[in-house]
């Protein structure tokens, strides 16, 4: 995460795919591009980008599945690239994986700053560790084992981890989260955090449906608390 | 509602039931009455002319006999009285008389020898005297006539049927030829009477029974011509109510089954059509849909490069021709509005489709209508009044969009200042937002929620894409809520947004 940031493009319309990577170089990206799901995965072994911006609808695997084939192997950020910003789209695209969504027609800085900001959750910024029963949060090495055991999280995770550790005891909201972790405005979408906490739980909680750690405040939002 | 209004639409539904049935029964009612008349007119004119014939021949026939009878008994007994009879004679005579068979009374007047009349009465009814006999028939009979060929007796036998004491008689008087004795006789009808009445109150029984039956007959009759109908009536309602695949059984072949078949047919017919014109609707939605997401794929690649253009222009590095940088200005300022228009058009063809869904949260109402002005920059021109704290169960993104198409529109049609305020109504959050412009005009207040109405066709372009308002309206509707146009009393529109507090499926909770 120094330097220049590179990103793999993944995307089927030529157009879109050109407008786009001039774009993104011009906000001082190094950009790869690939038009299939399949091209895609195979840059990504190859190049290791820091970020990968991924379009829904591709031939052949799509993008949903290209997401699901990322996340057994890799942690590294996921922003979907969704044409219709129908429900069912938003909800699919978060549960295989993705870390954040923009929709189409969108506009080069509002992606652009998506990206700087799934980027700013991996830096680390203190350094002391905290213990939640059996999970221990070390932000200077930005790893989280449970039971002595390293775990594999996303930055955003991660970045969700750290928000809710900083605080232990106390409820966020939704919209809370989405300005401390997203770095969204207002409008944020709070499924993002919903389908964040769910995955966060099944790495972290011993039985994900009956969490111990992130508990659900009603009308409210979650709060992390140390098992008594 | 509240349990009084659901009570007062429960009895109104009932009443509304009660008088529908009593409409319904008027047909019966009217095929009873009409079968009701026709049988009391037959029977009333058959048992009444049955009951003067069997009166006029019972009648006839005792009246024949008694007075046979005494027309003999007056020639066999009285007429052997001397002309001057004593009291006993006539007495004797008398008791003789009332013994015949017809058991009559008798009253035998005669003048003794010294002209002294004499009255004698025998037989079962006692006090019989001449005051009972009607003064026309004394006469008639005392009348003494000339005798010719045609008439050969001076004297004759005249009857009258009389009522006394409500009890029916039969009186009749004669004087003997020759003789000076005048015989009256009277019997009572009572009996006949009796019989007659009971022949009377058999007729009248045998009528009742006709109309009863003829009542019950008239029911068959209109509950097989009222099933079908009602059964059509039933059918009708089903069919209105937009269960277009109502069909009627039909059976037999009259008119009523005629009038199903033609049901049928209209209720087929109609399907086909709805299902025509649904399909066309379904079409040119589908295409609108397809169109606005096939436009957006071109937009993407546009929009993106636009902005690499916009940068440039800003950075003012010179490496935009100064000639050609009006043109990439427009060119980046309708692609926004293309972008907005597209954005929209998808929006609204997502609420023709029912797909929108709601992402709710909870939040403070205050905060967000804070975050959606100073988003668009408008702190300067809004008056915010509203307390924070206020916390509702909405979806935020869809709250922003009916805002700031509420405000931009009053921003732009009233001009500053917007007021905007909040406030709580029991299980609502009403959200003000009134301008200082010159109102809505009336006949165009009623359209201000339409898809690109245009007040008039003079109207300038607008800058907003003609569906802002629609589709706040739609947002508003997809949380259970309402927004309302009006013109303030104080000048300038209002439109109130209220908005249910809690939203009652609660799916995000885990």
């Amino acid at each position: 995460m120094c330097g220049v940031p590179s990103l793999l493009l993944i995307e089927d319309d030529d157009a879109i795919r050109t407008a786009l990577e001039l774009s993104l170089t011009r906000q001082g990206h190094r950009v790869a591009t690939a038009a299939t799901g399949e091209d895609g995965l195979k840059l990504l072994r190859e190049q290791r980008p820091d970020l990968i911006v991924l379009d829904v609808m591709l031939p052949g695997i799509d993008g949903f599945e290209v997401c699901r084939r990322i996340r057994r192997t890799d942690q590294l950020p996921i922003i979907l690239l969704t044409a219709r910003s129908d429900d069912i789209d938003v909800v699919v695209g978060l549960e295989s994986g993705a870390d954040d969504y923009v929709v189409k027609p969108v506009q080069g800085r509002v992606l652009d700053a998506r990206i700087r900001a799934v980027l700013r959750r991996g830096e680390r910024e203190s350094n002391d560790a905290a213990t939640f029963g059996s999970l221990v949060i070390d932000r200077a090495a930005m790893t989280v084992t449970k039971n002595g055991e390293d775990l594999q999280l996303t930055p955003t995770e991660l970045r969700l981890l750290l928000e809710l550790s900083r605080r232990p005891g106390q409820a966020l909201s939704r919209q809370q989260l989405l300005r401390l972790v997203w770095e969204h405005d207002y409008l944020g979408d709070s499924r993002l955090v919903d389908a964040c906490v769910q995955r966060l739980r099944a790495k972290v909680e011993d039985v994900p449906s009956s969490p111990t750690l992130i508990r659900t405040v009603r009308g409210v939002g979650y709060r992390l608390d140390a098992p008594q | 509602m509240t349990d009084t209004q659901a009570g007062l639409r429960g009895w109104t539904a009932a009443r509304k039931g009660v008088w529908s049935r009593l409409r319904f029964t008027s047909l019966r009612l009217r095929l009873v009455v009409v079968f009701g008349l026709v049988a009391l007119t037959a029977a009333v004119s058959a048992s009444g002319i049955a009951y003067w014939l069997n009166r006029e021949a019972v009648l006839t026939r005792t009246q024949d006999a008694v007075l046979r009878d005494f027309q003999q008994e007056m020639q066999n007994r009285a007429g052997l009285l001397p002309a001057r009879p004593t009291q006993d004679e006539l007495q004797h005579t008398a008791g003789q008389m009332a013994n015949s068979s017809q058991r009559f009374s008798v009253l035998l007047v005669a003048q003794d020898a010294d002209g002294k009349p004499l009255y004698s009465s025998s037989g079962a009814l006692d006090g019989f005297t001449l005051a009972d006999v009607p003064k026309s028939l004394r006469t008639a009979v005392n009348d003494k006539q000339r005798v010719d060929s045609s008439d050969k007796a001076a004297y004759h036998l005249y009857w009258q049927r009389i009522v006394e004491d409500d009890k029916p008689y039969l009186i009749a008087g004669t004087k003997v030829v020759g003789g000076g004795t005048t015989g009256y006789m009277l019997k009572s009808l009572e009996q006949e009477a009796k019989d007659l009445n009971s022949l009377a109150w058999s007729l009248g029984i045998a009528t009742g029974l006709a109309l009863i039956g003829s009542a019950l007959l008239a029911q068959a009759a209109a509950t097989t011509v009222l099933k079908p109908v009602h059964r059509l009536g039933v059918a009708a309602r089903r069919l209105g109510e937009g269960r277009l695949d109502t069909r009627l059984r039909v059976s037999g072949t009259d008119e009523l089954a005629d009038l199903s078949r033609t049901f049928n047919n209209a209720a087929e017919a109609l399907e086909k059509r709805v299902a025509d014109m649904a399909g066309r609707d379904e079409a040119s939605r589908r295409f609108v849909a397809d169109m606005s997401h096939e436009l957006r794929t071109p937009l993407t690649a546009i929009t993106a490069v636009t902005e690499v253009l916009e940068e440039e222009l800003e950075a003012g590095t010179g490496s935009v021709d100064p000639m050609i940088e009006p043109a990439v200005r427009l060119v980046v300022s309708e692609t926004r509005r293309l972008n907005d228009l597209v954005e929209n058009l998808m929006e609204v063809t997502r609420f023709d489709a029912g797909t929108a869904r709601l992402v709710l949260d909870d939040v403070d109402v205050a905060d967000l209508i804070t975050a959606c002005i100073d988003a668009r920059a408008w702190l300067d021109a809004v008056e915010l009044d509203a307390e924070r704290g206020i916390m509702a169960r909405l979806d935020p993104r869809r709250l922003d969009v009916i805002l700031a198409n509420l405000i931009g529109n009053a921003l732009k049609h009233g001009g500053s200042p917007v007021r905007v305020t909040v406030r709580e109504e029991d299980d609502a959050v009403v959200i003000d937002v009134r301008d200082h412009g010159p109102g809505i005009p009336e006949d165009v207040l009623p359209h201000v929620f339409d898809r690109f109405y245009k007040a008039s066709a003079s109207r300038p372009r607008s800058e907003g894409s003609g569906l802002g308002l629609s589709i706040a309206l739609e947002n508003a509707h997809i949380h259970g809520g309402e927004i309302t146009a009006a013109n303030s009393p104080d000048g300038g529109a209002v439109f109130t947004l209220r908005l249910p507090r809690d939203e009652p499926a609660d799916k995000k909770e885990d």
